[in-house]
């Protein structure tokens, strides 16, 4: 089954590329040439994985990355001018999963298109359902529930609370969680998981300023309180 | 004296010493002539309020003595005794030629002390007059005052008042007056240094902001106060300020508009190699070499785009990347992977030492320094983390032939090329690192390595020694200004502001 990429770029001269070489490395290639069509094209064909440049001529990219959430929990990709930026916090909280700069290498985006897709591993003859606290997160299944409500994560939130769930109250450190549900190494940038800890703790905690259920260990990672 | 005298004294007077000096000269002269002035009115008072009463005492003595010679009493010693004198003061009637002291005057033994004889009818060495007079007998000043007797025959009576009480209060007053003119000094010193200090307050801001500046702090500025005298100065050093950073910002900002730019055509250009180069196999032999040659530059292009934009990336705005990093991990992990061999040793003193860094420039740091080792050293011999100074330092061995005492500099600067344009390096990599160990306010320099080859070193201060590490450079640019030795290396290196802080030996 071939993996399809919705490609927002409002350069015709990167996207024609990119889709040429997306295309080489095994991917079909939707192209929007701007942010509405984008949107329109992410309802007409499906994509697995939205590639979106935050910088488009029509809208702001961060707004489009909003819509896209709001529509569906496909892995976003967003382009962004420099790693240092605002842009990337900024990206991150509009709902995107991951980040590349430009020049894109299409082997790069591969690698972090399969990281994205990747499946939560299934637990090792552990239970199906872990309950901790108020909620239960059914790891097979791919979704979580707190007071008999499905609660609306993205893949990727839901992979990084299945990760935490996993240490079984052990502290993860960032590292870890990059390597495990970005398939970043060492250097990644710690600020995705951060970013993600926060979006996740807006929509399992109660009081997500007050969080009791993903825990800060202070300079070391987070946890999952029981 | 010598240079080196003068250098002592011109340090000394300062300007506000100077300050401070004049104002304790002007408060001790004023403090002095006020003194003396208020001394010799207060002793010439008390001397002719003593005077006056000693004449009309003495006066008062000869008109009783008068009025009982009157009375047919004949002039003696027993005559004189009958008279009330004023405590311990000496006197004697000179009657006739003759001369008949009080009983005071008897026990002091008068006439012996003075060496007259009180029975020749002219006692020469006595002050034999009316208006008061002066003398010191056995070392204690005396009053004396005579007055004569108003039967015509130039009978008198003498009177020798002690000085003693009036001296030991007029010596108390002139101790009184004196400790008071060097308080009055004292409090003129201090006021001055008060006054100095509040008036070199603008300039010691001056000072400060400029040090700041030449470290690298081109926000600093001056706040323009209401003071007419002031605020001319403070507005142009701002106004100086502001076109330095604004300059330093233009140059940082169009290496990164150039190279920003640069990385859509980049995109398309790797992509459509990349596309080409999987279908190398169906390609005429002929055009796979070119295609081999755009391939490597246009990957070196891609670096030198990338260091570009890294190194022109400016501090301002910049979002604060700072994590808790162990950061002998980081370095293992970043030397080993460019190494691609385990090169990296930690020392047991800096295993687990957590420093808030950005990962990504000490990762940067480091692959940078290896990679510098392995093109241009002959390869990367060690990779030391230890502990030392409340610092974490990084040593890179390699095996070339060292860096020569007069680049050790310049090795920093960018495109600083060793003649040699063979290898990927594109000429930022050191320069690279001499910024994000200046963003970590660390320092970054190159020595000869014992036994041949070059030895990168850096030194990233460890949290709660921040403070000592910002203040150290100031200390060590004042120090190798002075001396400028030879062998002096390069301990810091500030992008944008250009300056060189130099670390003697």
């Amino acid at each position: 089954m071939t993996r399809c990429v919705l490609l927002v770029e409002d350069d015709p001269r990167v996207r024609r590329v990119l889709h040429l070489a997306l295309q080489d490395e095994g991917y079909t290639v939707v192209e929007a040439g701007t942010g509405d069509d984008g949107l329109r094209a992410l309802a007409g064909s499906a994509p697995d994985v939205v590639l979106l440049d935050l910088m488009l001529p029509d809208t702001d990219g961060f707004a489009v990355c909003r819509r896209i959430r709001r529509e569906s929990d496909v892995p976003v990709i967003m382009v962004t001018a420099r790693t240092d930026s605002h842009d990337v916090v900024a990206g991150l909280e509009a709902g995107a999963d991951d980040y590349v700069t430009k020049p894109l290498v299409a082997k790069e985006l591969s690698a972090r298109i399969r990281a994205l897709l990747r499946r939560t591993e299934p637990l090792n003859g552990g239970p199906r359902c872990i309950r901790t606290g108020d909620l239960e997160i059914h790891v097979d299944e791919g979704y979580a529930v707190r007071d008999g409500e499905q609660l609306g994560l993205t893949r990727t939130e839901f992979r990084l609370l299945a990760e935490l769930a996993r240490a079984e109250g052990r502290v993860c450190s960032r590292e870890h969680l990059l390597e495990r549900v970005w398939g970043y190494g060492y250097f990644g940038d710690s600020r995705i998981v951060d970013v993600h800890i926060r979006r996740l703790r807006g929509k399992v905690e109660r009081d997500p300023g007050n969080p009791r259920l993903v825990v800060t260990a202070r300079g070391l990672g987070y946890r999952l309180a029981g | 004296m010598g240079a080196r005298g003068f250098g002592l004294l011109r340090r000394r007077w300062t300007l506000r010493n100077r300050v401070a000096w004049g104002f304790a000269l002007m408060a001790l002269v004023l403090g002095g002539v006020l003194a003396a002035a208020s001394w010799t009115l207060a002793a010439s008072y008390l001397n002719r309020h003593q005077e006056h009463t000693a004449v009309a005492l003495t006066a008062d003595n000869a008109l009783l003595i008068e009025a009982e010679l009157r009375s047919g009493e004949r002039p003696s010693t027993h005559l004189l005794d009958r008279i009330q004198y004023s405590p311990g003061s000496l006197a004697f009637l000179s009657y006739d030629g003759r001369h008949y002291p009080n009983a005071t005057a008897r026990e002091k033994k008068l006439a012996s002390v003075l060496g007259v004889d009180l029975r020749s009818p002219t006692p020469s060495r006595l002050p034999t007059m009316t208006s008061p007079g002066r003398t010191t007998v056995n070392g204690s000043s005396f009053l004396v005052v005579s007055v004569p007797l108003r039967d015509g025959s130039g009978n008198t009576l003498t009177e020798l008042y002690p000085l003693f009480d009036l001296d030991r209060t007029l010596r108390m007053l002139w101790m009184v007056v004196i400790a008071g003119a060097v308080i009055v000094g004292a409090a003129g010193l201090l006021v001055g240094k008060m006054a100095s200090r509040r008036m070199l307050r603008p300039l010691a801001d001056v000072t400060a902001a400029a040090g700041s500046i030449a470290h690298g702090d081109l926000s600093a500025r001056l706040q323009v106060g209401e003071d007419p005298d002031l605020e001319p100065l403070a507005r142009s050093f701002n106004r100086t300020a502001a076109a330095l950073e604004r300059r330093v910002h233009a140059d940082a900002r169009f290496a990164g508009d150039v190279s920003h730019e640069l990385r859509t055509p980049l995109t398309t250009m790797i992509n459509s190699i990349v596309l080409l180069q999987n279908r190398r196999a169906e390609l005429p032999a002929e055009v796979v070499e070119p295609l081999d040659l755009l391939t490597e530059d246009l990957q070196r292009f891609r670096r030198l785009v990338v260091d570009l934009l890294d190194i022109s990336r400016s501090d301002s705005g910049r979002a604060d990347t700072r994590e808790p990093v162990v950061v002998a991990d980081l370095i293992r992990r970043a030397a080993d992977a460019v190494a691609g061999t385990p090169v990296a040793e930690v020392a047991p003193g800096a295993e687990g030492v957590v420093l808030r860094a950005d990962k990504r420039r000490l990762e940067r740091v480091v692959s940078n320094l290896v990679e510098n080792a392995a093109v241009h050293g002959g390869g990367c011999d060690a990779v030391r983390v230890s502990r030392r100074h409340g610092a974490v330092r990084l040593e890179v061995d390699d095996r070339g032939p060292g860096v020569a005492e007069g680049l050790r500099e310049r090795i920093f600067d960018r495109f600083a090329r060793d003649g040699s344009t063979k290898g990927p390096g594109v000429g930022l990599g050191l320069a690279i690192v001499a910024q994000h160990v200046h963003w970590h306010e660390g320092e970054v320099w190159v020595e000869d390595r014992p036994g041949g080859g070059a030895r990168f070193v850096v030194e990233l201060p460890v949290a709660g020694d921040v403070r000592a590490s910002r203040a150290a450079p100031a200390a060590r640019a004042e120090t190798a200004s002075g001396s400028g030795r030879s062998g002096a290396r390069v301990r810091r290196w500030r992008w944008g502001s250009g300056v060189h802080v130099m670390r003697p030996e």
